[in-house]
């Protein structure tokens, strides 16, 4: 089931983005995910990423992201109203309460807690279509032509967490083989046998990294100045992503600074789309973020298209 | 004038960093250029650690106390710097998981290149060549975590050639693997050396697979070479000192006092052929024909019905699988990679829900309750999943603490039966993996378990050890203890089980007492099964051999027989 969580070889189009490509897309989600407080901008950058995680066939994977996420975007739905009280069309007037006052339920801060709901899931979301399409390897490769070190050392901690994962099960089974059980007893007790747990694991893993620093020092890691092996190849859908990415951020700011993608919540809730010009850039905005998906499916279906990106 | 030896090891001496005990004692030896040497012995005898010191890995990377010298072509080891090194000399080591550095295959092969600071072009080209050569261009884009454990050590390897070395140092490469993966790490390592002309230095356990495959055997102890000679030189030799570190088929042959020493079953048929032609041999009978599921008590211990299991993510590991376990009985579970081995091991020890079917182990049936206690106990495959206290004592009193059960005195008794004594206050993570093996099984033997589980306990054991092994099993056997093995080990089966049941694709196929199930086997039986095939039947071991046709073979010995081999000087 974790394994579900991260990175999967699958052949997918998005997955064969270049490492610049996917991370300027994903990007250019995060920005208009974080920068946009709209509504309509926030619906559809969720819909984008659960489109992309279709196309990434990832949904069952997103799910397991829901589940953590899911309790969270609810109590922030239900903890704004209670708090937040510049609303001024009020649904509900409720009792006085010690430190939060008179409980006003406002159809404004239901809706700004909606939103930021939303937004906390289009993070999520993001961060799990980034799992499903991109590399471990790749933005690390990008990274070492600024940090080496830093970037091998993060690339070794990617490695090993998976085998960690494996290694850990296997400690906890024969822990339970041996007696223990891990829900009996009083927090103290249980905090002891996860550390006897713990200690068992760093211990071999302390002992796996001396093998792998042998090994690195077998193939002359820290005899010079190293190079860097490219593996990455830009293709001209690459060109025709990036170059639609950056446009789609073109005109996200553009938007900002004419407040489209901003929206008023309170103390009225304002219009969501001021104007043709605005009802132009939302369209603009997300038939651009779709083109990669989009493409993605033109891409699995006609060869010929196949052979041309 | 004498060529240049490739290697030229004088006097070597060297202690690990607060050690007493010398790694190495005085080695002396040459390698020449093109030789493919298979260096063995126990674990301990030094055989790492003259790996390590020929990949110059000693003592810069470890440390300790250093003396005599090792030159490479003329050259001083130590002088050389480490790139030079790197380019002259490749080191594969045991671990298939923890020598790799990097999450993607290609990644992988490419990093030493980086490291020798190469061009783009240069790197493309060697990656591309290798890649191909070592037939993993079908994994170019897969994550390392993905791979099976024969596919990691050819990754290992691949990432080695491509910084082409002149000369392949392989530290025990086919230890953690199964046998078909090991076999073909093997043959393309003799490929290399024979067909690419690279010189193999391979340290390895395993000899019945690759005795044959050297020019020249090294044999170790305490830190020294004992003999150096070729593989039917050192195979007499070692017969004669009562030495285990030689092939089955090698002793058998010494030890009938036969004038040839063969190290291949087909050089042993050849020389065996006349007395396939003109003797007949009775057939004996096995001498273990015992039912299955029946052993000397006959109280059946585990039951198995229609037991079947699958993965959440689909994968059917068991079905259909009917059979019992009694008491006292010694059983073998084999079958390829993905069989259903281990599985079937997880759910007799309470760790996996049967999915289908019915299995009763010791009165509990696990679907109802898999909780089973102490009285079932499980060896996994790696013996450092269970070593965490500070002393080898104290993880043994772990078990009988958390059942509850009293000591009287089974601590003391399992540390001397298994020569753990004078490791009493030790931390068990600074014993040797021989002596790590060796705590786990006590660690869960402490509460004088009904029934033992074992997944793969011979993995990366030494001839001495896997003999002190089986015999102790054995031994649980015989005091009413049933023992269940999953293993790929032929030759240790051979030897020590009563029974085997065979695995396939999740289904049990053969099941019965081990003379039927590997004597009848083409791919299971053990070297000596197929070496007397159509000579003689039911034989499995080297004992049984002897006994069988060694009287006969000693009592005449026709002319071809007589003839040695090239090779086999006194």
């Amino acid at each position: 089931m974790v394994e579900q969580l991260f990175y999967r070889e699958k052949g997918l189009f998005l997955q064969r983005l270049h490492p610049v490509t996917a991370l300027t897309y994903l990007g250019v989600l995060f920005v208009l995910a974080l920068a946009s407080s709209n509504p309509l901008y926030l619906t559809g950058v969720l819909v984008v990423v659960v489109l992309g995680i279709w196309a990434a066939d990832g949904l069952e994977a997103w799910e397991g992201y829901l589940r953590i996420i899911l309790g969270m975007a609810l109590l922030i739905m239900i903890v704004n109203p209670l708090v937040i009280h510049a609303g001024k069309t009020v649904l509900w007037l409720g009792p006085r309460l010690p430190v939060f006052g008179r409980l006003t339920i406002s159809l404004e801060a239901v809706c700004y807690g909606a939103a930021m709901s939303v937004r906390l899931l289009d993070v999520v979301s993001i961060f799990c279509l980034y799992n499903l399409v991109v590399h471990p390897d790749k933005p690390l490769r990008l990274l070492s032509r600024f940090a080496g070190k830093s970037a091998l050392v993060a690339s070794l901690a990617v490695r090993m967490f998976p085998s960690m994962l494996r290694e850990l099960q296997s400690i906890r089974e024969v822990q339970c083989l041996r007696g223990v059980d891990f829900a009996a007893g009083g927090m103290r007790e249980r905090i002891k046998k996860y550390a006897f747990l713990l200690r068992a694991l760093l211990l071999t893993a302390l002992e796996g990294s001396l093998e792998t620093a042998e090994s690195m020092q077998a193939r002359a890691f820290g005899s010079g100045p190293r190079t860097r092996y490219h593996l990455e190849v830009w293709r001209p859908r690459d060109t025709l992503c990036l170059t639609v990415s950056l446009l789609v951020l073109a005109v996200a700011a553009y938007g900002g600074i004419k407040g489209f993608t901003g929206y008023v919540y309170y103390p009225r809730l304002g219009s969501l789309l001021p104007g043709g010009t605005a009802l132009a850039a939302l369209v603009a905005v997300f038939g651009g973020l779709l083109f990669p998906v989009a493409l993605g499916w033109g891409w699995r279906r006609w060869p010929y298209l196949r052979s041309k990106i | 004038m004498a060529a240049l030896a490739l290697f030229k090891v004088e006097n070597l001496i060297y202690y690990y960093p607060g050690t007493v005990k010398p790694a190495l004692a005085g080695v002396s030896l040459e390698i020449e250029d093109g030789e493919f040497v298979l260096v063995t012995g126990g674990s301990g005898s030094g055989k790492s650690s003259l790996a390590r010191a020929l990949a110059g890995l000693l003592p810069d990377f470890y440390g300790g106390r250093f003396g005599g010298r090792v030159s490479f072509r003329g050259r001083d080891l130590r002088t050389l710097d480490r790139r030079a090194l790197a380019r002259e000399v490749g080191m594969v080591f045991q671990d298939p998981e923890k020598q790799l550095v990097m999450t993607g295959v290609e990644a992988e092969v490419a990093f030493g290149l980086e490291n020798l600071g190469l061009s783009q072009e240069e790197m493309r080209r060697r990656v591309a060549e290798v890649v191909g050569f070592l037939g993993l261009t079908g994994l170019r884009e897969k994550f390392t975590a993905n791979l099976s454990g024969g596919e990691k050590q050819r990754l290992a390897l691949a990432a080695v050639l491509a910084m082409r070395p002149q000369v392949l140092i392989l530290d025990e490469p086919t230890s953690q693997l199964d046998p078909a993966a090991a076999e073909e790490f093997l043959n393309l390592v003799r490929r290399l050396n024979e067909e690419m002309g690279f010189t193999v230095v391979l340290i390895e356990q395993r000899l019945e697979r690759c005795f044959h495959l050297s020019d020249r055997v090294l044999l170790m102890e305490e830190g020294r070479i004992l003999r150096d000679g070729t593989p039917q030189q050192v195979a007499r030799w070692a017969v004669a000192r009562e030495n285990p570190f030689v092939p089955p088929v090698s002793r058998f042959f010494a030890q009938v006092g036969f004038p040839a020493v063969a190290v291949t079953v087909k050089e042993g048929r050849r020389l065996l052929r006349p007395y396939r032609v003109n003797r007949e041999l009775p057939d004996g009978k096995p001498a273990d024909a015992v039912s299955p599921g029946r052993g000397a008590s006959g109280k059946l211990v585990v039951e198995a019905k229609g037991l079947g299991f699958t993965y959440p993510d689909g994968r059917e590991a068991l079905w259909g699988i009917n059979c019992t376990f009694a008491a006292g009985e010694f059983v073998a579970v084999m079958g390829e990679n993905g069989a259903g081995k281990s599985t079937l091991l997880k759910i007799l020890a309470g760790l996996l829900r049967p999915g289908r079917g019915k299995a009763v182990v010791l009165g509990s049936d696990l679907e109802k309750n898999n909780r089973l206690g102490p009285r079932v106990a499980y060896l996994s495959q790696n013996p450092n999943d269970y070593l965490f206290q500070e002393t080898v004592e104290e993880e043994l009193r772990f078990g009988l603490k958390n059942f509850g059960l009293p000591d009287n005195g089974i601590v003391d008794k399992l540390l001397t039966r298994l020569h753990l004594g004078r490791y009493r206050k030790m931390n068990p993570r600074d014993l040797s993996s021989g002596e790590r093996q060796r705590v786990a099984l006590a660690a869960v033997l402490v509460t004088r378990p009904a029934l033992l589980l074992l997944d793969e306990p011979t993995r990366g054991m030494d001839y001495r050890l896997k003999a002190e092994l089986g015999t102790f099993l054995k031994e649980l056997a015989a005091k009413g203890v049933t023992v269940v093995l999953v293993t790929h080990d032929v030759e240790f089966t051979a030897e020590y089980a009563a029974r085997v049941v065979l695995l396939s694709a999740g289904r049990l196929v053969s099941d019965g007492p081990k003379h039927r199930v590997l004597g009848t086997s083409v791919f299971y039986a053990p070297q000596m099964a197929r070496l007397c095939r159509g000579l003689a039947d039911n034989v499995l071991t080297v004992p049984e051999a002897v006994k069988k046709i060694g009287a006969l073979l000693r009592c005449s010995l026709p002319v071809q027989a007589a003839a040695s081999p090239p090779g086999d000087r006194p």
